[in-house]
């Protein structure tokens, strides 16, 4: 199917409950809302709650966040059937010369990750506040997201959670796929979230991004169209 | 391919067309104060109302495009038995998503509906049936099953129900769904689609685009 030349950068952010997600979206949107025209598809379990407390935060119109119920089941909203996230996304492309639409899936648990379907590249939050073994558990998310971000990184003192480790534990669980120690009260982390939001967009653009699916293996489509399965390069177990 | 697999996917929750944010009007029926022993009830009284409309409108659809005439045409007739805005909204929306996966899986849907766009969902299932060889008493079926089983799956999230007596309610309502396929299976005209409304049902979907705690859609 030819692609729409309204077609934006649809960024997925996903984790668990309560580790930041909303509060992330906030952040990139009052970052970067000046530079480049942004949408927001939320999936909170009770519909609206996420998206209330974005269009609360002001950062973004209000028209421009949109909520979608998932029936209770947010896993299968952003990966077995994204039937009805897609139609919003779609529908805010059609409203808005959008450049980013960012779904924020409903807080699910570790090994809920977005299908390629949905998202172009995705973001997986984690936060300080959770316990800092959780990198070291692993999971989709975690080893392959586009981009994996500890948040909440100025609570690491109060929670007796040893950040930089986390972050070394985090990093080595990713075979040197990126991580991010993010506080939204730390300009220089927000800064770079803003920047490689920016990278991504223009890896896109320039049609070097390969959408990535974190998940067991599936077949994804490559920035030029080709879709293929995985070859399998590492041993695992089916 | 062979008609009953394509009713077998159409009848499964695993077809990716949305359907989990679908309760059939229940999540609304529960806030009015609805409880576990009306469940089968509220099922059966759809199938006895809002769902003859739905299944006669599907069956006239897959009829008008199998006689070569636009199936659209039972649009206005099934939104003057379908007096709830939001009811219609719902289908719209709910329709778009078989559209965009027929595109994908049946394309001769797209040669008779329109892509992208919010035709209600009978309609459309309506047309599947007809481009894939469906009879219209299959599509009268599982119009009037996928209801019943909408209702019943959405009471396991919103009720303490156990999944057996759950699926036992649905075997219950086989002579209701049964009756309504026999209602509207021989229905050729659009005018003879059955005008059985349920006020309560559309009260409920208009109360319920305006709640703030929703699970599902509608």
């Amino acid at each position: 199917m030819p692609e729409s030349p309204r077609r934006s950068l649809r960024l997925g952010v996903a984790g668990p409950v309560g580790t930041g997600k909303s509060s992330l979206i906030a952040t990139v949107c009052r970052t970067l809302a000046s530079e480049l025209s942004l949408g927001v598809v939320t999936n909170d379990i009770y519909t609206d709650e996420d998206a209330r407390f974005l269009r609360s935060a002001g950062v973004l119109a209000e028209d421009r966040i949109r909520a979608v119920e998932t029936g209770a089941c947010p896993h299968t909203a952003i990966r077995d059937d994204v039937t009805p996230n897609l139609i919003a996304v779609e529908a805010l492309e059609a409203d808005y010369a959008l450049d980013v639409v960012l779904v924020e899936s409903g807080g699910d648990n570790l090994t809920a990750t977005f299908s390629p379907a949905l998202v172009d590249a995705q973001l997986f939050v984690l936060d300080v506040a959770g316990g800092g073994d959780v990198a070291r558990k692993g999971g989709p998310g975690i080893a392959r997201a586009d981009l994996l971000v500890v948040n909440k990184t100025d609570l690491g003192p109060y929670v007796g959670v040893d950040v930089a480790q986390m972050v070394v534990d985090a990093t080595a669980a990713r075979d040197g796929r990126p991580v991010l120690a993010l506080s939204r009260t730390d300009a220089a982390s927000v800064a770079a979230l803003a920047d490689w939001v920016r990278s991504v967009l223009a890896a896109r653009r320039a049609g070097t991004h390969t959408p990535v699916d974190p998940g067991p293996m599936a077949p994804h489509t490559h920035a030029d169209g080709a879709d293929h399965a995985h070859d399998h390069s590492r041993a695992h177990a089916h | 391919m062979v008609a009953e697999v394509v009713v077998l996917m159409l009848a499964d929750a695993r077809l990716p067309t949305g359907g989990h944010t679908q309760s059939a009007g229940l999540e609304a029926a529960v806030r009015a104060g609805l409880d576990v022993p009306g469940v089968a009830a509220y099922a059966r009284d759809r199938l006895r109302t809002v769902v003859r409309v739905e299944a006669g409108t599907a069956v006239v659809a897959r009829h008008l495009a199998l006689a070569g005439t636009d199936p659209l045409a039972v649009v206005p007739h099934w939104a003057a038995r379908t007096p709830s805005r939001a009811l219609r909204d719902v289908a719209g929306r709910t329709g778009r998503g078989y559209v965009r996966l027929a595109e994908r899986i049946w394309p001769d849907v797209v040669g008779l509906l329109p892509r992208d766009s919010e035709t209600p969902r009978p309609v459309v299932l309506g047309v599947i049936g007809a481009v894939t060889g469906l009879s219209a008493g299959q599509v009268a079926r599982l119009t009037a099953y996928d209801d019943a089983q909408t209702v019943v799956a959405a009471s396991l999230k919103l009720l303490p129900v156990d999944p057996a007596d759950a699926a036992g309610w649905l075997v219950g309502l086989q002579p209701d769904i049964e009756a309504c396929v026999t209602a509207v299976a021989d229905l050729v005209a659009p005018d003879a689609i059955p005008a059985c409304g349920a006020p309560l049902v559309d009260s409920f979907a208009q109360q319920h685009v305006t709640e703030r705690m929703r699970l599902f859609h509608a």
